[in-house]
């Protein structure tokens, strides 16, 4: 019994060695966005705009946006270009999901379940999601040209993991920032420590359309 | 016209390259989330190819039960109809107070061309849908019709409505408040409790006696009249006792709404003594099961009463009906049976007796977000023994192309 304990614990710090040694020597990038005030902003995307991955994935990557209580779940989801995002509807309801997005205009007549087909996010941008059923439903899918990217806490603080030493430049996006993104462009030396940086975001006020709940709702 | 050494027209090629560089999102647009406005549009038209049965529709005067009948000769017909033109517009206000009205057209049901105001409210909401508290404040109808649900108040699975979820959208707009709490419970039950009250449905029950039931889409508002048998239009929203009508909406399902069951209550508390009011109180109840996600089963009761003093007309009401839809795709495909009676209580001159049945066939093709055709089949079978109306049985179909902005 003790044998195999000892043989399942070396097992254990051998398949974890070699992932954490790479951690150690890709220490990344972390930092905080923040608004005017200095208080730290939530749900924005801190992604590295270049360099871009010369390498193509052999699978093609997948994610999914869930419907949950009449919310897209995640609200936001940032993705790498060329995944393909399955909206799978876990209420007992229809939901008829679209998007009028330049970067991308696709909808999926109303389903329930994993009826409807996945939806390929081929070109780079912001692409908001809506249901025709119910208009306060609204999520967005963030098309980035890389997969190093990291959603912000409710402090605001963020961690891009993974990345070799090199020179990156960094981005901070949010659906109601104001000002161009290029903007808010960083150019990024990484090398064996961590930096540290800070993004400086004003916001719109936000402008959600007011749900309706409990027995007026459309089922 | 300057052509290059290519022979490709300048002029066409600047044209060309400024429209790409129009349509071609810049980076900033690119990463921009369309904001939502603070005032939005909606609608809805309805346009259809109908042909009932041989007796002229109520909405002509005569005893059909479908919205559309025959003609005056009691001849079949087909005829291309404007069956509604719905307006929707909406507004965020400050504290985050949702406004919207409604306005419909509806032709055949009106006796001119003006849109009736279906609604015209004002919504403030507190809490997500796991638990929360809504106030609502302005002209509505209660949310007792679980076939209601489609776009713009439209029956969702089938054109016409049965005979039960019909009356509720004819005859009842009322002005007034509603109060709302749900809840979904930590062993997974989801729980709500509506309460509304308001003024206007003093001739609630009027139609209903004196006409009986019938089966369709029409939506009634403040500014709507109806036609009876008698050659009169009787006003939906007509105050004319000052009291205040009260109801309650109660609902029970899991939280993931495979199953729920709904109870409501209505009263007028409509004054007697007063000319022309009807006291009008009813229950109602509904189960929505979902046994697969493609399967909607809805089963709903009614039982109530409608009296008045002058001339009277006091009746029972009694309907109920069991619909099936199955939805694949594109495809929905629905199946109802319709119950429906009307029982006289005072024996008086005119006998409001009624005994009906109807079962109910659709089919639905949605084409994108905008266009949806339908095609309906209604068979159904009233029997008014006594009465100012006739033995209307009838069957009729109905195509229809909806188209939604």
């Amino acid at each position: 019994m003790h044998r195999l304990k000892r043989l399942l614990s070396m097992a254990f710090v051998l398949g974890v060695l070699p992932s954490a040694t790479a951690l150690a020597a890709e220490p990344g990038i972390s930092g905080r966005v923040v608004g005017p005030d200095g208080k730290g902003i939530a749900e924005a995307v801190v992604f590295v705009q270049s360099p871009v991955d010369s390498a193509s994935a052999p699978t093609r990557p997948r994610a999914a946006m869930d419907q949950v209580n009449k919310t897209f779940v995640p609200g936001l989801l940032p993705i790498v270009v060329g995944t393909e995002v399955r909206f799978p509807n876990h209420d007992q309801i229809h939901h008829h999901v679209y998007s009028f997005s330049r970067t991308k205009t696709f909808e999926l007549p109303l389903y329930k379940g994993q009826d409807a087909r996945p939806v390929l996010f081929d070109k780079l941008g912001a692409v908001t999601i809506g249901c025709n059923i119910h208009d306060w439903m609204s999520g967005v899918i963030l098309v980035l040209p890389t997969g190093h990217y990291a959603v912000t806490d409710e402090n605001g603080r963020f961690t891009l993991a993974g990345l070799p030493a090199g020179a990156y430049t960094v981005a901070a996006w949010h659906a109601r920032r104001r000002g161009k993104l290029e903007e808010t462009a960083q150019q990024v030396q990484l090398a064996a420590t961590t930096p540290e940086i800070t993004f400086t975001l004003a916001l719109e006020p936000a402008r959600n359309r007011p749900a309706i709940h409990g027995s007026r709702r459309t089922p | 016209m300057v052509r290059n050494a290519r022979g490709v027209c300048v002029t066409h090629a600047v044209f060309l390259f400024f429209c790409c560089h129009l349509i071609a999102p810049t980076a900033q647009a690119q990463y921009d989330v369309e904001e939502e406005s603070r005032v939005w549009l909606r609608a809805m038209l309805d346009v259809r190819v109908v042909r009932g049965g041989n007796d002229p529709s109520w909405t002509d005067g005569g005893p059909g039960k479908t919205r559309y009948g025959g003609d005056t000769s009691s001849e079949r017909v087909t005829r291309l109809t404007l069956s509604q033109l719905a307006i929707e517009v909406g507004a965020t206000l400050p504290w985050n107070v949702r406004a919207q009205a409604q306005l419909n057209l509806q032709r055949d049901l009106s006796d001119n061309d003006e849109p009736w105001l279906v609604e015209a409210l004002l919504r403030k909401e507190w809490g997500k849908d796991e638990n929360g508290l809504g106030l609502q404040l302005g002209l509505m109808s209660v949310p007792f019709s679980l076939e209601h649900v489609g776009p713009a108040w439209s029956p969702e699975y089938t054109i016409s409505a049965s005979a039960l979820d019909s009356w509720m959208w004819e005859e009842i707009s009322l002005a007034g408040a509603e109060g709302e709490w749900w809840h979904v419970t930590p062993g997974g039950l989801r729980l709500g409790i509506l309460v509304g009250a308001g003024f206007g449905p003093d001739q609630l029950g009027r139609v209903v006696a004196v006409r009986g039931w019938a089966m369709g889409d029409g939506l009634s508002g403040l500014n709507a009249d109806l036609l009876l048998p008698t050659g009169v239009r009787t006003e939906i929203f007509d105050e004319r006792d000052d009291r205040v009508a009260a109801y309650t909406w109660l609902s029970i399902g899991d939280a993931g709404e495979r199953v729920s069951v709904r109870v409501g209550l209505f009263d007028n508390f409509g004054d007697q003594e007063v000319a022309g009011v009807w006291h009008t109180r009813f229950a109602t109840a509904g189960v929505t099961i979902h046994p697969h996600p493609s399967v909607d089963l809805i089963v709903q009761y009614l039982s109530g009463e409608a009296r008045v003093s002058s001339p009277a007309n006091d009746s029972s009401l009694r309907a109920y009906y069991a619909l099936l839809s199955h939805h694949r795709g594109r495809h929905r495909f629905s199946v109802r049976y319709d119950s429906f009676r009307v029982n006289d209580l005072d024996g008086g001159t005119v006998l409001t007796e009624e005994q009906g049945d109807g079962v109910t066939a659709a089919y639905f093709l949605q084409m994108g977000l905008r266009h949806r055709f339908g095609l309906e089949y209604i068979w159904l079978d009233s029997r008014r023994p006594t009465g100012v109306v006739p033995e209307p049985s009838q069957d009729g179909w109905q195509l229809s192309y909806r188209f939604r902005y």
